[in-house]
Protein backbone atom coordinates (compact mmCIF):
# COMPACT_ATOMS: atom_id res chain seq x y z
CA UNK A 1 0.00 0.00 0.00
CA UNK A 2 3.01 2.44 0.74
CA UNK A 3 4.43 1.31 -2.72
CA UNK A 4 1.38 2.64 -4.58
CA UNK A 5 0.87 5.55 -2.51
CA UNK A 6 4.76 6.44 -3.24
CA UNK A 7 3.95 5.44 -7.42
CA UNK A 8 1.08 8.09 -6.91
CA UNK A 9 3.30 10.76 -5.47
CA UNK A 10 5.66 10.13 -8.46
CA UNK A 11 3.16 10.65 -10.83
CA UNK A 12 1.98 13.67 -9.48
CA UNK A 13 5.61 15.06 -9.50
CA UNK A 14 6.10 14.48 -13.21
CA UNK A 15 2.87 16.09 -13.95
CA UNK A 16 3.68 19.16 -11.98
CA UNK A 17 7.50 19.21 -13.48
CA UNK A 18 6.22 18.68 -17.05
CA UNK A 19 3.27 21.43 -15.88
CA UNK A 20 6.19 23.91 -14.59
CA UNK A 21 8.15 23.85 -17.52
CA UNK A 22 5.51 24.53 -19.69
CA UNK A 23 4.56 27.30 -17.51
CA UNK A 24 7.86 28.90 -17.65
CA UNK A 25 7.93 28.09 -21.87
CA UNK A 26 4.77 30.13 -22.48
CA UNK A 27 5.95 33.07 -20.68
CA UNK A 28 9.43 33.29 -22.40
CA UNK A 29 7.42 32.55 -26.05
CA UNK A 30 4.87 35.59 -25.21
CA UNK A 31 7.73 37.81 -24.45
CA UNK A 32 8.47 39.79 -21.26
CA UNK A 33 10.28 39.40 -18.17
CA UNK A 34 7.65 40.73 -16.31
CA UNK A 35 5.76 37.19 -17.09
CA UNK A 36 8.80 35.63 -15.69
CA UNK A 37 8.49 37.63 -12.22
CA UNK A 38 4.42 36.95 -12.18
CA UNK A 39 4.65 33.44 -12.53
CA UNK A 40 7.18 32.90 -9.58
CA UNK A 41 4.35 35.00 -7.60
CA UNK A 42 1.54 33.20 -8.76
CA UNK A 43 3.45 30.17 -7.74
CA UNK A 44 3.90 31.51 -4.16
CA UNK A 45 0.61 32.78 -3.56
CA UNK A 46 -0.67 28.89 -3.52
CA UNK A 47 -2.18 28.49 0.02
CA UNK A 48 0.24 27.05 2.38
CA UNK A 49 -0.99 23.54 2.57
CA UNK A 50 -0.11 22.40 -0.78
CA UNK A 51 2.68 20.11 -0.70
CA UNK A 52 6.12 21.91 -1.44
CA UNK A 53 6.74 21.85 -4.92
CA UNK A 54 9.46 19.22 -5.61
CA UNK A 55 12.84 20.13 -7.79
CA UNK A 56 14.27 17.95 -10.02
CA UNK A 57 17.84 17.28 -10.65
CA UNK A 58 19.50 16.02 -13.49
CA UNK A 59 22.55 14.35 -12.48
CA UNK A 60 24.21 12.38 -15.17
CA UNK A 61 20.77 12.29 -17.36
CA UNK A 62 18.98 10.98 -14.97
CA UNK A 63 15.95 12.78 -13.15
CA UNK A 64 15.37 12.26 -9.61
CA UNK A 65 12.58 13.81 -7.42
CA UNK A 66 11.83 14.16 -3.66
CA UNK A 67 8.45 12.68 -2.01
CA UNK A 68 5.23 15.80 -2.15
CA UNK A 69 5.50 15.73 1.86
CA UNK A 70 2.76 17.58 3.27
CA UNK A 71 3.67 19.78 6.57
CA UNK A 72 3.10 18.14 10.06
CA UNK A 73 0.96 19.53 12.42
CA UNK A 74 2.31 21.15 15.63
CA UNK A 75 1.29 19.27 18.10
CA UNK A 76 1.02 15.53 16.84
CA UNK A 77 3.32 14.26 19.32
CA UNK A 78 0.70 15.06 22.30
CA UNK A 79 -1.86 14.40 20.32
CA UNK A 80 -0.19 10.78 19.79
CA UNK A 81 0.73 10.48 23.47
CA UNK A 82 -2.46 11.36 24.36
CA UNK A 83 -4.11 8.69 22.18
CA UNK A 84 -1.60 5.64 23.56
CA UNK A 85 -2.39 7.19 27.19
CA UNK A 86 -5.34 6.48 26.78
CA UNK A 87 -5.50 2.96 24.98
CA UNK A 88 -3.28 2.18 27.91
CA UNK A 89 -5.86 3.22 30.69
CA UNK A 90 -8.41 1.13 28.27
CA UNK A 91 -7.17 -1.74 28.22
CA UNK A 92 -6.04 -1.60 32.19
CA UNK A 93 -9.28 -1.28 32.73
CA UNK A 94 -10.51 -4.35 30.44
CA UNK A 95 -8.08 -6.20 32.89
CA UNK A 96 -9.12 -4.96 36.00
CA UNK A 97 -12.13 -6.31 35.79
CA UNK A 98 -11.49 -9.55 35.87
CA UNK A 99 -9.20 -8.77 38.54
CA UNK A 100 -11.75 -7.27 41.09
CA UNK A 101 -13.63 -10.31 40.01
CA UNK A 102 -11.21 -12.55 41.45
CA UNK A 103 -10.55 -10.54 44.39
CA UNK A 104 -14.43 -10.45 45.64
CA UNK A 105 -14.05 -13.97 45.34
CA UNK A 106 -11.16 -14.33 47.36
CA UNK A 107 -12.86 -12.33 49.77
CA UNK A 108 -15.79 -14.51 49.81
CA UNK A 109 -13.90 -17.56 50.68
CA UNK A 110 -12.02 -15.77 53.61
CA UNK A 111 -15.10 -14.80 55.19
CA UNK A 112 -16.55 -18.17 54.64
CA UNK A 113 -12.92 -19.75 56.33
CA UNK A 114 -13.91 -17.31 59.00
CA UNK A 115 -17.25 -18.82 59.48
CA UNK A 116 -16.04 -22.36 59.48
CA UNK A 117 -13.34 -21.54 62.04
CA UNK A 118 -16.07 -19.84 64.38
CA UNK A 119 -18.18 -22.76 63.91
CA UNK A 120 -14.76 -25.07 64.91
CA UNK A 121 -14.85 -22.82 68.18
CA UNK A 122 -18.44 -23.37 68.88
CA UNK A 123 -18.40 -27.41 68.19
CA UNK A 124 -15.21 -27.81 70.47
CA UNK A 125 -16.90 -25.83 73.30
CA UNK A 126 -19.64 -28.33 72.67
CA UNK A 127 -17.75 -31.84 72.71
CA UNK A 128 -15.97 -30.37 75.88
CA UNK A 129 -19.06 -29.57 77.76
CA UNK A 130 -20.83 -32.86 76.91
CA UNK A 131 -17.58 -34.63 77.88
CA UNK A 132 -17.50 -33.32 81.31
CA UNK A 133 -21.36 -33.53 81.34
CA UNK A 134 -20.72 -37.15 80.59
CA UNK A 135 -17.98 -37.65 83.72
CA UNK A 136 -20.40 -35.79 86.11
CA UNK A 137 -23.71 -38.02 84.92
CA UNK A 138 -20.99 -41.31 85.95
CA UNK A 139 -20.38 -39.72 89.05
CA UNK A 140 -23.80 -39.62 89.66
CA UNK A 141 -24.73 -43.18 88.35
CA UNK A 142 -24.95 -45.17 91.58
CA UNK A 143 -27.20 -42.72 93.03
CA UNK A 144 -29.69 -42.83 90.05
CA UNK A 145 -29.28 -46.88 90.14
CA UNK A 146 -30.56 -46.81 93.76
CA UNK A 147 -33.12 -44.35 92.96
CA UNK A 148 -34.51 -47.39 90.32
CA UNK A 149 -34.00 -49.24 92.72
CA UNK A 150 -36.41 -48.11 95.25
CA UNK A 151 -38.91 -47.17 92.58
CA UNK A 152 -39.20 -50.67 92.08
CA UNK A 153 -39.32 -52.24 95.53
CA UNK A 154 -41.56 -49.21 96.41
CA UNK A 155 -43.46 -50.44 93.27
CA UNK A 156 -43.57 -54.52 94.12
CA UNK A 157 -44.82 -52.66 97.60
CA UNK A 158 -47.68 -51.54 96.70
CA UNK A 159 -48.62 -54.25 94.53
CA UNK A 160 -48.62 -56.73 97.61
CA UNK A 161 -50.65 -53.81 99.44
CA UNK A 162 -53.11 -54.25 96.97
CA UNK A 163 -53.28 -57.96 97.48
CA UNK A 164 -53.70 -57.61 100.85
CA UNK A 165 -56.01 -55.50 101.18
CA UNK A 166 -58.32 -57.87 98.41
CA UNK A 167 -57.77 -60.81 100.96
CA UNK A 168 -58.49 -58.65 103.72
CA UNK A 169 -61.72 -57.65 102.50
CA UNK A 170 -62.32 -61.16 101.19
CA UNK A 171 -61.98 -62.06 105.08
CA UNK A 172 -64.36 -59.85 106.12
CA UNK A 173 -67.12 -60.89 103.96
CA UNK A 174 -66.70 -64.62 105.05
CA UNK A 175 -66.76 -63.69 108.66
CA UNK A 176 -70.09 -61.89 108.25
CA UNK A 177 -71.35 -64.98 107.04
CA UNK A 178 -70.87 -66.84 109.57
CA UNK A 179 -71.56 -64.45 112.09
CA UNK A 180 -75.31 -64.73 110.07
CA UNK A 181 -75.48 -68.26 110.85
CA UNK B 1 -7.76 -11.02 12.61
CA UNK B 2 -8.83 -9.51 9.37
CA UNK B 3 -8.55 -5.93 8.79
CA UNK B 4 -10.82 -3.88 6.82
CA UNK B 5 -8.10 -1.44 5.49
CA UNK B 6 -6.43 -4.31 3.60
CA UNK B 7 -7.62 -3.25 0.11
CA UNK B 8 -5.81 -0.15 -1.53
CA UNK B 9 -7.16 2.92 -1.31
CA UNK B 10 -6.25 5.13 -4.24
CA UNK B 11 -6.86 9.18 -4.29
CA UNK B 12 -6.05 9.07 -0.61
CA UNK B 13 -3.50 11.14 1.18
CA UNK B 14 -0.95 9.98 3.09
CA UNK B 15 -2.30 11.24 6.34
CA UNK B 16 -5.34 9.66 5.64
CA UNK B 17 -3.74 6.39 4.89
CA UNK B 18 -1.98 6.73 7.92
CA UNK B 19 -4.29 7.50 10.43
CA UNK B 20 -6.79 5.01 8.99
CA UNK B 21 -3.72 1.96 9.82
CA UNK B 22 -3.71 3.69 13.91
CA UNK B 23 -7.13 3.35 13.57
CA UNK B 24 -7.11 -0.70 12.56
CA UNK B 25 -3.94 -1.33 15.00
CA UNK B 26 -6.17 0.18 17.76
CA UNK B 27 -9.25 -1.84 16.98
CA UNK B 28 -6.88 -5.31 16.41
CA UNK B 29 -5.13 -4.54 19.70
CA UNK B 30 -8.52 -4.10 21.92
CA UNK B 31 -10.14 -7.26 19.92
CA UNK B 32 -6.88 -8.90 20.89
CA UNK B 33 -6.62 -7.70 24.70
CA UNK B 34 -10.81 -9.36 24.46
CA UNK B 35 -9.95 -12.49 22.91
CA UNK B 36 -7.62 -13.33 25.42
CA UNK B 37 -10.13 -12.65 28.48
CA UNK B 38 -13.10 -14.82 26.20
CA UNK B 39 -10.12 -17.65 25.88
CA UNK B 40 -9.58 -17.56 29.75
CA UNK B 41 -13.01 -18.25 30.55
CA UNK B 42 -12.50 -16.58 33.45
CA UNK B 43 -16.18 -15.01 34.09
CA UNK B 44 -17.82 -18.21 33.40
CA UNK B 45 -15.82 -19.85 36.16
CA UNK B 46 -16.35 -16.75 38.42
CA UNK B 47 -19.96 -16.48 37.96
CA UNK B 48 -20.19 -20.48 38.63
CA UNK B 49 -18.19 -20.15 41.60
CA UNK B 50 -20.23 -17.38 42.65
CA UNK B 51 -23.30 -18.62 42.93
CA UNK B 52 -22.23 -21.96 44.27
CA UNK B 53 -21.00 -19.56 47.41
CA UNK B 54 -24.73 -17.94 46.88
CA UNK B 55 -26.14 -21.70 47.52
CA UNK B 56 -23.72 -22.79 50.31
CA UNK B 57 -24.25 -19.50 52.23
CA UNK B 58 -27.71 -20.93 53.41
CA UNK B 59 -26.85 -23.97 54.56
CA UNK B 60 -23.37 -22.45 56.44
CA UNK B 61 -25.60 -19.91 58.17
CA UNK B 62 -28.42 -23.18 58.77
CA UNK B 63 -25.43 -25.41 60.46
CA UNK B 64 -23.99 -22.37 62.13
CA UNK B 65 -27.58 -21.90 63.79
CA UNK B 66 -28.30 -25.02 65.16
CA UNK B 67 -24.75 -25.18 66.62
CA UNK B 68 -25.28 -22.10 68.88
CA UNK B 69 -28.92 -23.80 69.94
CA UNK B 70 -26.78 -26.97 70.78
CA UNK B 71 -24.27 -24.63 72.62
CA UNK B 72 -27.06 -23.53 74.62
CA UNK B 73 -28.60 -26.43 75.59
CA UNK B 74 -25.38 -28.10 76.75
CA UNK B 75 -25.54 -24.91 79.00
CA UNK B 76 -28.76 -25.65 80.35
CA UNK B 77 -27.86 -29.35 80.98
CA UNK B 78 -24.45 -28.41 83.11
CA UNK B 79 -26.52 -26.24 85.13
CA UNK B 80 -29.47 -29.30 85.57
CA UNK B 81 -26.32 -31.29 86.77
CA UNK B 82 -25.06 -28.45 89.33
CA UNK B 83 -28.49 -28.70 90.54
CA UNK B 84 -28.27 -32.04 91.34
CA UNK B 85 -25.30 -32.21 92.69
CA UNK B 86 -25.87 -29.81 94.85
CA UNK B 87 -29.00 -31.61 96.44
Amino acid sequence: MAAIGDEASAMDNSARASAAQSAALNPASSGGGSSHVEAPEEAAATPPVAPKKPHTNSDGGVETAEEAVEPAEPDINELCTDMFEKMAIFLQGELTATCEDYRLLENMNKLTSLKYMEMKDISINISRNLQDLNNKYASLQPYLDQINQIEEQVSSLEQAAYKLDGYSKKLEARFKKLEKR
Amino acid sequence: MASVDSQPRFGQSVKGLLSDKVGSCSGDVIALTRQVLKGSRSQELLGQAARNMVIQEDTILHSEDSLRKMSIITTHLQYQQEAIQKK
